[in-house]
């Protein structure tokens, strides 16, 4: 099936439009890490194939309208303008026919291939042996859950290779986007319904996504990663985040932060497995695994960290975490905490 | 219509001498129009300052220039301001107003006071977007020029803002409707004895589809904008994922209207290009009946294909399909259109002007902004595009590429006829190449970055995604854009002092406003000119065959008949127009700030003054360039079009609340629902509604006979059925209450009420309406002669029937039968 479709493009205008998409991917020295033209999944792949497809079929239009304008204006037109015209002919029955007919001619070839994607790409019901996901979207950050397991985590995402996801989407408050170009088109996550969106990932990494629909202020600021695993490792990352939080040796520095965040309105919102409930926040219960925090705008390091708990709104306009007024070893103990729950 | 080359003679002044408070209660449609592009271009500045502002802050990752909230009012109020402040006034209110009149050989337009009340309904809704500034909870609007619900709810945007956005909006769709009802009926009606709708040019052409457009597109974003205003101010859940509702209905509606609008944007556009090409091609356009049906297609076909906004919502495989074969359709008439213009340049003695450069260049920048929207068509293809800078870089292609640069063009062509002023050439190149460059340097790079990922509308951006070079290449560009601009304004201030004057017919032209002198006088033509053949003037000059041998070309301008002059009624000039909208600002203002003495006051100005329009509107006994352009064009009364076309918008109006209803009820969860309606009660209603519509009937009948006493009886049992049609509802609506089923009880209760409150509030305007024929009537005031009156009032009060009947059979009665 695949092949087929792969076999379809017009091989006279592909190599057209793989020409300019090599242009705009060589202007860059590194793939930009959003970037629409480094397919990783079957599903950003399809789309890719048919964007080759579309352009070379533009870049041919183009290249007609700009000829046939180059030689109307600077070929067989006179440019006194005061002289009389050249020609007065006004209608031709060939030559309307021909740009009528040819441009439907296009759009078939075009619409082909179009819907077949689309049937291919939005199924009805999950594929067998896919690998359920299900995204919960907040003002502005991401919640992962995995359907059958207690796994509960924040902005980053981690999937294995190779295998079908079915991701769900669901938001808490209004419209938002998940979009990870990499690994195929977008799906809004919209109140009140459940959006599917499926793909196989075939190259182990790490992909950026963000929210593509406006939500707010801090629409910019919600972004997320993917991490694609090989089985091996995302079974090992299944098997961590389903164990409970780590416990800090006791007299150390995240033992005092544990102790202090028992006892903040933090529990209010976050969760970690056994000290709190909240549930308005992300969950913290492996906080340490993750690599950005705050909706992927910041590193996971102390420093970061710190910064963001002082004055979340400073670095998220909008955000709902308030300042708590932590300050000095209080601040620096919670953060020695948070950065130990592996 | 032998055309004698003579000078314009003095005693026939131009449109822009005058008094300086002429300007104010002025309803001359050149005015308006003036008005409308002053005002166009002054929020041009303003929409240009927030394009820049965007710009630089995005100029580099993590720029602290903007806040994320300045940020969002500022790209908010820049697509705000450029769709409904700058380019709908200039391609409607300014370029139609003006031309479409000369056109077609009309003295004005149809309903001139109607006229002068879009503008200062316009200049109302203008200001009133901007209002939120003064307020401390205030702020611009921030959601999006789309905004998408339910941000847009007071959950999630509290404050002012999407308020004044709301009912900014509201106020600007009346003025467009307006504007749309005027042109429409101006156009069939009022053209020159000859101009056969065939021989109209291409402009008039795309003006009258526009105007359709209007008519039937901006009643979903009405009652859209409706909606969300009950959400925020009583408390109704339209646009909430609660019981049922969701916020997708605010994107079909809005969509519904939101495509249409781009080719009412885009047609006039066209329009103007197809004028251009031929005058400086000196040859006529290729394949005008194509281009005629390819208007006419377009406009169709974009009824249909508002789902491509919403690929990503999930709509379904199938819908999805659909949506993309129609979406795709729509470039096989656009094709034609590019080709055609190219054709009709092939082989021309081309005049190279600044009017010209902007034309060509349009096809070549239109062509790009096309290709890119094939792609969106591909739905796949538009997962990954939509909502990323490719698709800023595909509208701004079409909005800028297409449709601001036939604006630019059409400003250097038709300025001295507005203004009796020749724009500099020099300046006016050196403006189009800096747009080119600055165009394209800012837009081009958008497609790089939309395939980068970069998503639209963010305010900041990490400096490891790679989208740091192109974004400041981008700045650069948009202030080299932004001079092009500055040397328009500096060569449009510079011509109105110190241009070379103009003549007649500076770019040897092919329409009728090339006819007369530059600028023209009040009343456009002495007489009335008589139209044989497309390009009426060309053919006037140089004989149908369009061959310049034959003949030397004639000095411009009508033959002077002086006596003709002196009889000819223009409608007199009317303040009332700027007090309605006055009192609709204050009206709107009270709605935001909740204050309802500020509410009644409006109400109370907006009041009298359709009261004192109605009484002082022209055609109430006199002869003027109405009564007298009615012989040309379709012959049929210019109010009577204007009321047919007015009912075709309600329709639409209706049916969009009335699907809005079917869906929704059907969605409903739990409440008591349609139970508790009382069918013999409204069936009872129902009756004695239709039997007022035999009234009416009977009213006209009598009234056409010239029997007094008859027309007073039957006027006045229609509205003696209308009361008590509307006493009815009142019992009905308390009965309803009383039963639990209040405005906001569940998703049914809001949309009858809504539904049937609406047309409630029809019958009551027709009751009023009625009432003040039946006072007429008595003052001995409503003779035979103005039996059209009585028509008129007729056809709305049937037209609010049959909504009746429709909403009394998917209201009442289907709703029994399924709950039988």
């Amino acid at each position: 099936m695949r092949a087929r479709f792969a076999r379809r493009k017009f091989s006279g205008l592909a190599p057209l439009g793989l020409a300019l998409t090599a242009v705009l991917a060589g202007c860059q020295k590194a793939n930009p890490p959003m970037d629409t033209l480094a397919p990783k999944s079957d599903f950003a792949n399809w789309i890719y194939g048919l964007f080759v497809e579309v352009t070379a079929w533009d870049l041919f239009i183009l290249l007609i309208v700009v000829v046939a304008f180059v030689l109307a204006v600077f070929v067989f037109s006179r440019r006194d303008g005061e002289a009389e015209a050249a020609s007065t002919v006004h209608t031709d029955m060939r030559l309307e026919l021909a740009w009528t007919l040819g441009p439907a001619f296009i759009l078939l070839m075009i619409s082909i291939p179009t819907i077949r994607t689309i049937f291919r790409e939005e199924l009805p019901a999950p594929p067998a042996n896919s690998l359920k996901v299900s995204v919960i979207a907040h003002q502005w950050w991401w919640e992962f859950r995995y359907p059958g397991t207690s796994i509960v985590t924040a902005n980053e995402l981690h999937i294995p290779e190779h295998r079908p996801i079915w991701v769900s989407l669901r938001t808490a408050d209004v419209i938002h986007s998940f979009w990870v170009p990499a690994l195929g088109g977008k799906r809004d996550v919209i109140p009140g319904q459940i959006n599917h969106l499926w793909f196989i990932a075939n190259t182990p990494g790490e992909y950026y996504g963000q929210c593509a629909e406006f939500c707010g202020d801090s629409h910019a600021n919600m972004r997320f990663r993917v991490f694609v695993d090989t089985p091996e490792q995302f079974a090992a990352w299944e098997k961590n985040q389903e164990a409970g939080p780590v416990q800090p040796a006791s007299g150390t520095a995240a033992a005092k932060g544990a102790a202090i965040f028992a006892n903040s309105p933090c529990t209010a919102c976050h969760t970690i497995t056994g000290v709190s409930k909240g549930y308005i926040g992300p969950n913290l219960t492996h906080i340490a695994t993750r690599t950005t925090i705050a909706g992927a705008i910041m590193k996971n390091d102390p420093k970061d960290l710190k910064a963001w708990i002082e004055n979340p709104d400073a670095l998220k306009p909008g955000a709902n975490m308030p300042t708590l007024g932590l300050r000095g070893p209080e601040l620096d103990n919670l953060v020695a905490y948070l950065e130990s729950l592996k | 219509m032998a055309a004698q080359p003579k000078p314009i003679p003095a005693e026939y002044p131009s449109y822009l001498k005058g008094d300086p408070i002429g300007w104010l209660n002025t309803i001359d449609h050149k005015r308006v129009a003036v008005l409308y592009g002053v005002s166009a271009l002054l929020f041009m500045v303003l929409g240009g300052i927030e394009a820049l502002l965007i710009r630089i802050q995005l100029f580099e990752p993590n720029n602290k220039f903007l806040s994320a909230h300045a940020y969002n009012q500022v790209f908010t109020m820049h697509g705000t301001t450029m769709i409904f402040l700058v380019v709908m006034p200039l391609l409607l209110g300014a370029a139609a107003n003006f031309i479409v009149p000369l056109q077609i050989g009309a003295r004005d337009v149809a309903f001139p006071r109607i006229n002068a009340l879009s503008f200062w309904i316009f200049l109302s809704g203008a200001a009133f977007l901007h209002m939120g500034w003064f307020w401390h909870h205030g702020g611009l609007p921030d959601a999006g020029w789309f905004g998408y619900a339910n941000l847009t709810e007071r959950q999630y945007t509290p404050g002012m803002a999407i308020d004044f956005w709301d009912i900014g909006l509201l106020i600007l769709g009346i003025s467009t409707v307006l504007t749309g009802l005027n042109f429409f009926t101006t156009i069939v009606t009022m053209r020159a004895p000859g101009m056969t709708y065939m021989r109209m040019p291409m402009f008039v052409w795309s003006i009258l589809i526009t105007s359709i457009l209007i008519l039937l597109a901006f009643p979903p974003l009405t009652v859209g904008l409706i909606f969300l205003f009950m959400d925020r101010f009583f408390g109704t859940h339209y646009y909430q994922a609660v019981a049922g509702a969701t916020p997708i209905l605010w994107q079909h509606l809005f969509w519904l209207f939101g495509h249409p609008e781009v080719y009412i944007m885009a047609l006039p556009a066209f329009g103007m290009i197809s004028e251009l090409l031929p005058t400086f091609s000196r040859k006529p356009l290729f394949g005008y009946p194509m281009m005629v049906y390819s208007v006419i297609l377009i406009a169709f076909l974009s009824y249909g294909v508002w789902g491509h906004h919403m690929f990503a919502t999930g709509m379904g495989p199938v819908a999805d399909a659909t949506f993309a074969i129609t979406s795709m359709l729509i470039a096989i008439p656009t094709g034609i259109k590019i080709f055609s213009w190219i054709a009709t340049v092939w082989g021309g003695s081309l005049r190279m002007t600044t009017a010209f450069y902007f034309a060509l260049g349009f096809i070549i920048e239109f062509t790009i902004g096309g290709l890119s929207g094939i792609m969106h068509a591909s739905v796949p293809i538009d997962l990954q595009q939509t909502d990323s800078y490719f698709v800023v870089a595909h509208f701004h292609y079409v909005l800028f590429g297409g449709v601001m640069f036939a604006i630019l063009g059409s400003f250097y062509y038709w300025w001295p006829k507005v203004t009796g002023r020749m724009l500099n050439e020099k300046l006016g190149k050196l403006q189009f190449w800096l747009t080119v460059i600055g165009f394209n340097g800012t837009f081009f790079p958008m497609h790089f970055l939309g395939t980068w990922g970069m998503p639209r509308r963010i305010y900041t951006y990490g400096a490891g995604m790679g989208w740091t070079f192109w974004n400041q290449f981008e700045t650069v560009s948009a202030f080299i854009l932004g001079l092009a601009f500055l040397i328009m304004f500096i060569n449009l201030l510079t011509s109105l002092f110190n241009g070379e004057i103009a003549p007649a017919d500076p770019w040897d032209g092919r329409t009728l406003e090339w006819s007369m002198p530059s600028p023209p006088p009040a009343f456009n033509f002495v007489t009335i000119p008589e139209v044989h053949a497309r390009d009426a003037f060309w053919a006037r000059k140089y004989g149908s065959t369009g061959s310049r041998a034959s003949q030397a070309p004639a000095v411009a301008g009508d033959p002077p008949n002086t006596e003709a002059a002196e009889h000819i009624h223009m409608p007199e000039p009317s303040f009332f127009p700027i007090v309605l909208a006055g009192g609709l600002l204050l009206c709107g203002l009270g709605m935001v700030v909740a204050w309802w003495r500020l509410i009644m006051a409006g109400g109370a100005i907006i009041f009298l003054s359709i009261i004192g329009m109605a009484f002082q509107y022209p055609t109430f006994g006199q002869k003027t360039h109405e009564t007298e352009a009615a012989s040309g064009g379709g012959g049929e009364d210019l109010r009577k079009v204007g009321v047919w076309a007015f009912i075709g918008s309600e329709s639409v109006f209706f049916a969009t609340l009335i699907a809005t209803f079917m869906v929704y009820k059907s969605r409903n969860l739990g409440g008591p629902g349609a139970n508790v309606l009382e069918i013999p009660l409204t069936s009872f209603s129902t009756f004695i509604l239709l039997m007022s519509s035999l009234l009416m009937v009977l009213a006209l009948a009598a009234t056409q006979r010239g029997d007094r006493v008859w027309q007073r009886v039957w006027l006045c049992g229609t509205v003696i059925f209308g009361l008590i049609f509307l006493g009815d509802q009142a019992y009905e609506f308390t009965s309803l209450y009383g039963h639990g089923l209040g405005f906001t009880t569940d998703l049914f209760s809001q949309c009858f009420f809504t539904l049937v409150g609406f047309h409630g509030a029809h019958v009551a305007i027709g009751v009023i309406w009625l009432s003040v024929l039946l006072v007429a009537s008595f003052m001995d005031r409503l003779p035979k002669s103005r039996a059209l009156s009585v028509e008129l009032a007729g056809l709305y009060w049937h037209f609010v029937d049959i909504v009746w009947v429709v909403i009394f059979t998917l209201v009442y009665l289907m709703q029994k039968v399924k709950g039988a």
